[in-house]
């Protein structure tokens, strides 16, 4: 009996390869059922969150710390539990037990629940879009500093939208090659405000580091101590080692004076570097790594069991 | 008159103003000069090279993933990457299935390199990359770590319901009907997964693939050292680390890989193999020149400066 509702109820949560193409989640595209069931998964969210928020401010807390604790046991049991060998499995094929059916349950699960938070990013981002529309139309309104700057970014921001979805829609309808042969309104104009402006205009600003990392060096390394030294020295090894020519030629000399002699040849500019970056900087950056992993395991503890005291309290 | 500063002194505090337009201008004229820079190919891009070209890692045909994460911001490491390796992959007729995880801009980004490459073929009367065919844009997924996850326990699922228009056809279709995914369904079905990325995407597929699937990166400057201890695990198969590795890359291209103990990997010469690499290889040189002398003219001057005092 157990096991019945075991073999009935798991693949139809994770929505396993054995499971129907079409189960109580999902819908045929474009169907006004499939629309019927978005439009009911968005209520029961707002209702989800109207409750949230007529709730007692006290039981705020334990409320969404119950939904971290659950969604963080997912992702602990995945990595904790024994994982099957092959969880690609066909249904009927799969070894049955317990243990096997949870594993193969939390492997069915996987993208499922990844696909959640995918949505919840993406909400993240519509989030953001929305916060950003309304400081802005309020700057504009009450006419505060550098309005005009902000008529520019929504300006853009509605130009680039309505353009980048019109070309999305004409390469939907007539296919990725006729646009690009054609050339319509929708790809011109995409592809000015993309490709000519916005991409242009990145790659100029991130260009911008150069110039700060060339007068940051010239400032920095100076040989004021040992360890300035010894760090001034690695990086004009590191910086050398860049530049094929001069490592072809060094590397060239070294190797015309003792091609026969592995002690010479220890001194060729790609032996040193390499060392450098072999035995120094990678296991310093692994040591840092080691550090950074402890540090987030301990934070991801704390906030998954809702530890971590924020906002003041 | 006293307080005159000496020409040690001023050597010491040169005005960022200049240093600017001195970086300006040789970083400027250094691009007008068409020069191949010799190079010497480091292990771990040799490693890739014959990952790429070798028929037994990638026999000719197959389907690889190949994740895009970059856009403009790293235009001068990852577009040269990006060319590169799409050159190597469509003279080998490998299909590829190109999706993002980084940022919303990357499949727009790597669509245009995807089209200025079949416009190089063209011009070149070879075989352009068809669409459904040849390559599916899976998209942008908007969360690496769980896309990741997803895409690693059971990629079939991960990726559903994104659809490609095949020529000739004005209705989108799953892209799993494909011609480049019809034999895919788990992440291991691919020879080897790619990811060129100018952020810690790859550090990511690393963790949560977990050596399902041989796995190749093409990586910036900045994210070199952190990728290399991957690469000394043998968790990465081969790494491309910024500019350099496509100038290394482009080299191979031209000239093969001969290693003692392995079988030779061939060359594709006599085709389009210097691209973006070698055209802004010169300007590396003569910038990291410039920030070498600038670093020794301060360090000099301050030397000589605590000597005259």
């Amino acid at each position: 009996m157990e096991a019945g509702w075991r073999h009935a109820v798991i693949p139809w949560l994770a929505q396993a390869p054995a499971a129907p193409a079409l189960n109580m989640w999902n819908a045929p595209a474009g169907t006004p059922e499939i629309w019927m069931k978005v439009g009911i998964a968005m209520l029961a969210g707002f209702g989800l969150l109207a409750a949230l928020i007529a709730a007692p401010t006290r039981l705020r807390r334990p409320i969404s710390g119950a939904f971290i604790f659950l969604a963080g046991l997912f992702w602990v049991l995945v990595f904790l539990f024994p994982k099957p060998i092959d969880s690609q499995t066909p249904h009927e094929q799969r070894p049955r037990g317990f243990v096997q059916d949870v594993s193969f349950w939390l492997a069915d699960a996987i993208p499922v629940v990844s696909n959640f938070s995918n949505i919840l990013t993406a909400f993240i981002l519509g989030l953001g879009v929305f916060s950003l529309v309304r400081i802005h139309l309020m700057r504009v309104a009450k006419k505060q500093n550098d309005w005009p700057f902000s008529v520019v970014l929504l300006v853009s921001m509605v130009a680039m939208a309505t353009f980048g979805y019109w070309d999305w829609k004409t390469r939907l309808d007539l296919g990725g090659a006729k646009v690009d042969e054609a050339w319509p309104l929708a790809a011109y104009g995409k592809d000015l405000l993309f490709d000519g402006m916005l991409q242009v205009m990145e790659a100029a600003m991130f260009s911008l580091i150069a110039f700060f990392i060339l007068s940051a060096a010239y400032r920095a390394f100076r040989i004021r101590s040992v360890e300035a030294t010894i760090l001034l020295c690695a990086a004009l090894i590191a910086m050398l080692n860049l530049m094929g020519a001069v490592v072809v030629t060094w590397d060239g000399m070294i190797e015309s004076f003792g091609k026969d002699n592995a002690f010479v040849m220890n001194f060729t500019l790609s032996s040193v570097a390499g060392f450098i970056r072999d035995n120094l900087q990678t296991p310093g950056i692994r040591a840092i790594d080691f550090g950074i992993g402890l540090g987030a395991l301990a934070m991801g503890l704390r906030l998954w069991l809702s530890l971590e005291r924020v906002g003041g309290n | 008159m006293a307080n005159e500063k000496t020409i040690w002194e001023k050597l010491q505090a040169i005005d960022r103003r200049v240093l600017y337009t001195l970086l300006m201008v040789i970083a400027t004229v250094s691009l007008f000069f068409k020069v191949n820079v010799p190079t010497k190919p480091g292990q771990p891009t040799k490693d890739l090279y014959r990952l790429l070209v070798d028929d037994e890692a990638l026999p000719e045909g197959s389907t690889v993933i190949l994740q895009s994460d970059w856009t403009q911001s790293t235009r001068g490491e990852s577009a040269g990457q990006m060319e590169a390796l799409l050159r190597i992959l469509m003279r080998r007729n490998i299909k590829f299935a190109l999706l993002s995880v980084a940022d919303p801009q990357a499949p727009l980004v790597a669509r245009n390199v995807i089209r200025a490459i079949n416009l190089e073929r063209k011009a070149k009367n070879q075989r352009e990359y068809q669409v459904w065919e040849d390559y599916v844009n899976l998209g942008y997924f908007p969360n690496a770590e769980g896309t990741s996850n997803a895409i690693a326990a059971n990629f079939k699922t991960a990726v559903a319901g994104r659809k490609e228009t095949p020529p000739g056809s004005a209705t989108p279709l799953d892209v799993f009907q494909s011609p480049v995914l019809s034999k895919v369904s788990k992440v291991e079905d691919v020879p080897v997964y790619i990811n060129v990325t100018g952020s810690k995407t790859s550090n990511i597929l690393i963790e949560r693939l977990g050596g399902r699937v041989p796995f190749a990166a093409l990586v910036t400057g900045v994210m070199g050292p952190e990728t290399l201890n991957y690469y000394q695990s043998g968790q990465v198969k081969g790494v491309a680390i910024g500019l350099n590795g496509v100038a290394e890359m482009e080299s191979l291209m031209e000239k093969g890989l001969v290693e003692t103990g392995k079988p030779e990997v061939k060359s594709f010469a006599g085709e389009t193999n210097y691209g973006r690499g070698m055209a802004y290889y010169l300007a590396l040189h003569t910038c990291l020149v410039l920030m070498i002398v600038a670093v020794v003219v301060g360090n000099v001057a301050m030397v000589a400066a605590r000597k005259k005092k």
